[in-house]
């Protein structure tokens, strides 16, 4: 216990952090309270470095996936910290300024917008850390939390209210199916840690309850990367969420969701089928149906939308689809490359996605209306590349590149996903998946074209405007940047979620069939 | 001590194309248009409102020409390659196919050089065409022009130059993008935008065999690079095998690559099934049409197949559908092209059916014919399409052949109608133009291939329509008596220039054509003498320029033999030799075409909206010619088999969503009620509705997932 | 030591579940049970007597439905946090003269309690700082 502290360093530093910016935000003097963002950011590049230095830890199931998620995680939170910036309290601060109030903290949010962004990041630094199912669901449930009330304090509308409740009550829900399913998985296997549900699979084998276990855990942590059947609090929530917040709910319990996921098919281990490169039956079904229905879904409901924010939602059930398919190929063989390895190809898709997703986000969160309600509505992009140049090829760029437009950061993603399917010879899904990215064209391409063909709208009315922070375009422009210049540098980032994805135990075929043959040996005495 | 065993090995197995390396500047070629782009973009940004962005754009394609030809000049036999920079290198081992490198490279051979020649030359032409062409647009909408116009010309030429199939995937998409934003220029036209997307989504079905086919050359051969992957041993083998007849020798994995490869291919240049966005894409502006849509970037899938020859010919049956598709493509798009009205129309008609003549080409072993065909039809192609466009700009948009006649006696037509004239006996393959010379090659081909004499009646058969619909087009709307209505757009924008023409729109004598300026005038001039000049390369060298510069390249062919024009061994047609015969064959199928064009169309003919003798001629036929009207219905089926689906399928999803929310919420909403509780009160429906159906998945997902385990188990 | 528990518990084995199982259906049905039984049996008056909520027996002074200030709560749960503090310190004390004095692994152990008692000093401080001990 005390050994794995080494491993650590970055959630204690995050950790700090954020009970110094809980203190800090609550301060009397407007200076100090500004320092909040400053800190937060000095927490996240301290934790960046020192998760980058980081020990792979060779007991885990997954000894390399700790430093690289979280790299990953903080190099998108960082991203996503300069978009949260500005979003609460900033009417009120002027006001402050403008002497017109008085500072009451009861009224104040930054503090814990601040600090539950932290926490969350901690949370979800920790999913990646876990090496047990209790440890997993608090980090989990860590995660989630601070979530919900930053839906709430992300606008004083009701909306957002009317979201977060939404969102906290479903999240329960979900919360309680993969607890009932973590459960079960304890009693089908007398285990909690990974190393010895791993141990006890590989010696007893697969049994119902087990197999019940994994499926209701699956179905549960469904609700945490916005897959089929728990995706309906999506669209409702990221739409009454202010963009930034959206922005992070698309990433961050996606994140989550898809570690806990990968750790616990590692702790199965994808060592069943005929060719012993699969999961065992019943999960690789419930994954495989999710992964085909969620990419459908997604699509088909993108199809319709007017409001970008419940389109980009759409894309982002979608795109959990599309991610687990690598998880229903798996590591591929042992020593194999990034193109036959699933769980690299996640890893590096995940990243991908934040840097895609984020942008697109952060274009809308870039814009407001005259009246000051926020940019939602198709039409509030129109022509945005000859009014707002830069915040309009962003959003091209960004929207190319989720359709997985060559020579772009999406198409490198989706590459993995697709021939790490195909080298495991899941050639439904990868039909599934290339019919569904000809789908999504179409609504993609609505996201490229309003920008860029249409003319901006004539009324004053309808004309939206800058919002006055800078961060924001900043970070439009940052990840658009990246959509094209990681392609470049792609092949370390490639290599380092190749190690990532490789499983321990999944090269052990020995110890399963050993296994087998015990079983076998045990049923044939019985007629 | 260093292994030098497979070295020795691999280059011994070597064809005899050694790898070169090309010099540096050869990268200036792609580069050009980029900078281009770059120029366009700081123009656009500043906003100029002036012709500056289309003199930058003619300026560096000219460079780029330029260049073009010194590569041509200084280059000597086999590959020679040039890196730009590694783009792509994953490696995971040391072995063969395990490693995956995709440069941002260059290679350059003669396939690439005749190409890029003619795509870099139109592409100057045309650029200078459209300055005076879209000059109504100046402004924000030239400037976007121009930028796309650059964009699709780095495209292509990545595509071309590419030194392996990674690059060539990379101009594909690239090329379907500016194809897509330039068809959608106007975008405020409906049709465009709709035609846009058409075009769009139907290459995208293409673009996914593509891609299948590479990756899987990539996973049977370990590489994707042009200069290893048509050297290396395992190809070879094939080759071998495939040329004694040992097909069972072949894995299916090497055979099924070139049917993946074959589905991009007609995708990019429209050939059945999915043909049906080329003529729609003809709402873009005429110089697109003429440059994208005729010349350069539907000839890509032509490229593909040449490119990649050897992989085309381990598969047995390969080949062999390509042949038929095209053929099959060339019979039905020239039977649509003679019963439509629309000028322009007629042109993507007969752009379609020339195209499927390049791959009956291919499909036949006659690279060298195809490529041919594909240099003439881009020249005169061009040309076609150009004059149409002048007609297009100059009489306000009117395409319309019954609307329009006799421009030849109209003052400043005479160098669009001599365009159009020698344009027309180049399509319909008059006797010693360069369109006969080129489609004989083809047609002698099939011939003479034994299996293939079908495919040559049929083509033969489409020569004669060919023939028929392109002088339809001349006989009516430039030659006879004199009449013309103006058009009622003006190129779809709302800059109209109604001052430089009189406010007359309805009636031929208040009405003043626009004629063509130098730009335009220049530019015909320039492309009907390169079609007529073209015809001249047929007679340098052993077999025509173009077999040169084909034999040097991967699609060079091997067991056919001298397949160029000399002697075919025991093959003979009608007791000539093959191309002899077939010169006068189609000379006759040419002329008989052109006759009954004369006699329908311009003879007794007493003013552009009749033409007594065509009309009692289509009387004849009944419903026949308005079906092909309606081009056989291809749209409309297409429509009920996919997009209606589609729609439904989506709308299912809708009300599944709103089922959900309401219906379920209903059933969830009785149980309690039921119960007597009066818990219900102020609880958020839909919250609630939204948990049910949590609930209610988890609930099928286990049952559905249990059954079909227990049923497996 | 998790493995000890598999071999017990006999994991896996669906029928080690039955007294679970049978457990589960007793309290499904006795609730069942109850709440059908009072329908049935239980007699029904209404009246303005029945109606008034219940207050242990003592007549209610005004109406139930009252603001409360939002102090209330906050100090609810500043109350929980050291609620929670003292259920985690009690067996931390009971445990931590056991250890052997001066070892390294009772400084672990102080070092994490430590670290437990700087996020509770950290929560009152954030308590402290939003104000809810200030009543005016």
């Amino acid at each position: 216990m005390t050994d794995k502290l080494i491993y650590l360093w970055p959630e204690v530093t995050l950790f700090i952090t954020t009970c110094l910016v809980m203190v800090l935000g609550l301060s009397p003097q407007a200076e100090v309270r500004r320092l909040c963002a400053w800190v937060s950011a000095v927490g996240l590049t301290v934790a960046a470095g020192l998760a980058a230095n980081g020990e792979p830890d060779p007991n885990a199931l997954l000894p390399n996936i700790m430093p690289f998620a979280k790299v990953v995680i903080a190099a998108v939170g960082l991203l996503l910290l300069m978009l949260l910036a500005g979003t609460v309290d900033r009417e009120y601060e002027a006001d402050i300024e403008s002497g017109k109030t008085k500072f009451n903290p009861l009224r104040s949010n930054r503090a814990e917008f601040y600090s539950f962004f932290l926490f969350s990041l901690t949370g979800l630094m920790l999913c990646a850390s876990a090496e047990s199912l209790i440890w997993l669901f608090l980090a989990l449930e860590l995660t989630s939390l601070p979530t919900y009330i930053m839906v709430i304090i992300s606008t004083r509308g009701a909306k957002s209210q009317e979201a977060g409740v939404k969102y906290f009550f479903l999240g329960a829900l979900g919360a309680a199916f993969f607890l009932f399913g973590f459960s079960l998985i304890f009693g089908g296997t007398g285990a909690t840690h990974f190393d010895d549900i791993a141990d006890s699979i590989a010696a007893n084998g697969i049994n119902p309850i087990l197999t019940l276990g994994l499926l209701i855990s699956m179905i549960g942590l469904s609700f945490k990367i916005a897959a089929v059947p728990m995706h309906f609090y999506t669209a409702d929530v990221y739409q009454g969420a202010a963009s930034p917040v959206s922005a992070m709910l698309a990433f961050v319990p996606k994140t989550a969701g898809f570690i806990a996921i990968i750790t616990i098919c590692a702790a199965v281990g994808w060592n069943y089928g005929p060719n012993h490169t699969s999961l065992p039956e019943g999960l690789r079904l419930v994954l495989w149906i999710t992964a085909a229905l969620t990419m459908t879904v997604g699509n088909m409901l993108a199809l319709r939308q007017r409001s970008v924010k419940r389109i980009l939602a759409y894309s982002s059930i979608a795109h959990s689809g599309y991610m687990l398919v690598g998880v229903i190929a798996g590591p591929g063989p042992v020593g194999g490359s990034f193109t036959s390895n699933g769980l690299a190809a996640v890893l590096f898709y995940l990243l991908c996605y934040g840097f895609m997703n984020v942008g697109t986000f952060a274009v809308l969160a870039s814009l407001k209306h005259a009246d000051g309600s926020e940019a939602d509505d198709i039409d509030d992009i129109r022509g945005l590349c000859s009014t707002h140049p830069l915040l309009g090829w962003s959003m091209v760029l960004c929207a190319l590149s989720l359709l997985g437009m060559p020579p772009l950061l999406g198409f490198v993603g989706k590459l993995g996903l697709f021939t790490s399917a195909i080298s495991a010879g899941e050639y439904a899904i990868v039909i599934v998946l290339g019919l569904n990215s000809a789908i999504a064209a179409v609504y993609y391409l609505r996201l490229i074209v309003t920008p860029y063909l249409d003319k901006p709208a004539e009324q004053d009315v309808l004309r939206v405007e800058k919002v006055g922070i800078i961060t924001r375009p900043m970070v439009a422009v940052i990840s658009a940047a990246s959509v094209i210049g990681l392609v470049l540098v792609a092949q370390p980032l490639i290599e380092a979620s190749s190690r990532a994805g490789v499983a321990t135990r999944h090269g052990d075929v020995h110890a399963v069939e050993q296994a087998a043959a015990l079983r076998d040996d045990i049923n044939e005495p019985r007629p | 001590m260093l292994d030098l065993a497979p070295i020795a090995m691999t280059l011994a197995a070597d064809s005899p194309a050694a790898v070169a390396s090309a010099p540096a500047w050869v990268m200036l070629i792609p580069a050009m248009p980029m900078i281009g782009v770059v120029l366009c973009t700081l123009m656009s940004i500043m906003g100029v409102r002036s012709k500056l962005p289309a003199f930058v754009t003619v300026a560096c394609l000219a460079v780029s020409f330029l260049l073009t030809v010194f590569m041509f000049t200084g280059h000597s036999e086999g590959w020679a390659t040039a890196v730009g920079w590694e783009w792509l290198h994953y490696s995971w081992g040391d072995g063969n196919g395990q490693n995956f490198t995709a440069n941002f490279a260059f290679a350059v051979d003669g396939l690439t050089i005749l190409w890029m020649l003619f795509v870099t030359g139109l592409a100057t032409l045309i650029a200078l065409y459209a300055s005076e062409y879209m000059a109504t647009d100046v402004g924000q909408g030239y400037n976007r022009f121009f930028i796309a116009f650059n964009l699709f010309v780095f495209s292509m030429a990545c595509l071309v130059m590419g030194s392996n199939l990674l690059m060539l995937y990379l101009g594909w998409e690239g090329v379907g993008l500016c194809s897509y934003l330039l068809i959608g220029y106007y975008y405020k036209k409906p049709e465009a935008v709709a035609a846009a997307k058409k075009a769009f989504i139907v290459n995208r079905i293409g673009d996914v065999g593509l891609a299948l086919g590479v990756y899987l050359a990539f996973v049977h051969f370990g590489t994707i690079e042009y200069t290893e992957l048509f050297a290396s041993e395992k190809l070879q083998g094939y080759l071998h095998d495939a040329a004694e007849g040992h097909w069972s020798h072949i894995p299916w994995q090497a055979s099924a690559i070139p049917l993946f490869l074959m589905v991009g291919a007609f995708g990019k240049s429209a050939q059945l099934p999915l043909y049906v966005w080329l003529p729609d894409a003809m709402e873009g502006p005429t110089p697109v049409s003429a440059l994208i849509h005729a010349a350069t970037m539907v000839t890509a899938g032509v490229y593909l197949i040449a490119r990649t020859y050897p992989l085309f010919q381990v598969s047995e049956i390969a080949l062999p559908i390509v042949a038929w598709v095209g053929t099959l493509t060339a019979l039905l798009a020239a039977t649509i092209g003679m019963a439509q009205f629309d000028i322009k129309r007629i042109m993507a008609y007969s752009t379609v059916s020339q195209l499927g003549y390049m791959f009956a080409g291919l499909g036949v072993m006659t690279s060298v014919g195809a490529g041919f065909h594909v240099l003439t039809h881009a020249f005169f192609k061009a040309l076609l399409f150009l004059a149409c466009g002048a007609v297009m700009h100059g009489f306000a948009g009117q395409l319309d052949l019954r609307k329009l006649s006799g421009l030849w006696k109209v003052p400043g037509w005479r160098i669009v109608t001599i365009g159009m004239f020698v344009g027309c006996l180049n399509l319909a393959g008059f006797p010693l133009t360069a369109g006969f010379f080129s489609k004989d090659m083809i047609l002698a081909e099939a011939f003479v291939t034994p299996g293939f004499a079908l495919i040559g009646w049929i083509l033969l058969f489409t020569a004669g329509l060919t023939a028929y619909y392109t002088f339809r087009v001349f006989f009516r709307v430039f030659v006879g008596p004199v009449e013309y209505h103006a058009g009622d757009d003006h190129h779809g924008d709302d800059h109209a220039h109604d001052d430089s023409h009189g406010d007359d729109h309805d009636a031929g004598h208040g009405f003043h054509p626009h004629a063509p300026g130098w730009a335009i005038n220049f530019v015909l001039a320039t492309l009907a003498v390169c079609s007529i000049v073209a015809a001249g390369l047929y007679f340098i060298g052993d077999h025509g320029w173009v077999a040169g510069m084909i034999h040097d390249s991967t699609a060079h062919i091997d067991p056919h033999g001298d397949e160029a024009g000399g002697s075919h061994g025991s093959a003979a047609l009608f007791g000539l030799d093959p191309h002899k015969a077939m010169y006068y064959i189609s000379s006759v199928v040419g002329i008989v075409g052109i006759i009954f064009a004369y006699a329908f169309h311009l003879h007794g003919r007493k003013s552009a909206g009749e033409a007594p003798a065509a009309d009692a001629f289509k009387a004849a036929l009944g419903p026949i010619p308005r079906w092909a009207e309606n081009k056989w219905y291809v749209d409309e089926l297409y429509q009920f088999l996919f997009r209606g689906p589609l729609l439904v399928l989506s709308h299912i999803f809708r009300y599944v969503d709103m089922l959900l929310v309401d219906g379920l919420v209903n059933l969830m909403g009785w149980l309690p009620y039921a119960v007597g509780g009066r818990l219900r009160r102020g609880q958020d429906g839909v919250l609630q509705s939204y948990a049910a159906s949590m609930a209610g998945g988890l609930a099928l997902f286990l049952l559905v997932i249990l059954l079909l385990v227990n049923q497996s188990a | 030591m998790d493995g000890c528990i598999a071999t017990t518990l006999g994991a896996g084995d669906p029928g080690a579940y039955l007294p679970i199982f049978l457990m589960i259906m007793g309290a499904i049905g006795f609730a069942c049970i109850n709440v059908v039984g009072t329908l049935i049996l239980g007699p029904r008056r209404k009246g303005e007597t029945k109606g008034i909520p219940y207050e242990s027996g003592m007549t209610p002074v005004q109406s139930a439905r009252k603001r409360f200030n939002v102090r209330f709560y906050l100090i609810a749960m500043v109350f929980l946090v050291f609620d929670v503090e003292v259920v985690f310190l009690y067996p931390w004390a009971a445990t931590f003269s056991n250890l052997e004095p001066q070892s390294e692994q009772a400084f672990t152990w102080l070092v994490r309690i430590m670290f437990f008692l700087l996020t509770t000093v950290v929560a009152y401080l954030y308590g402290f700082r939003k104000g809810v001990f200030k009543f005016d």
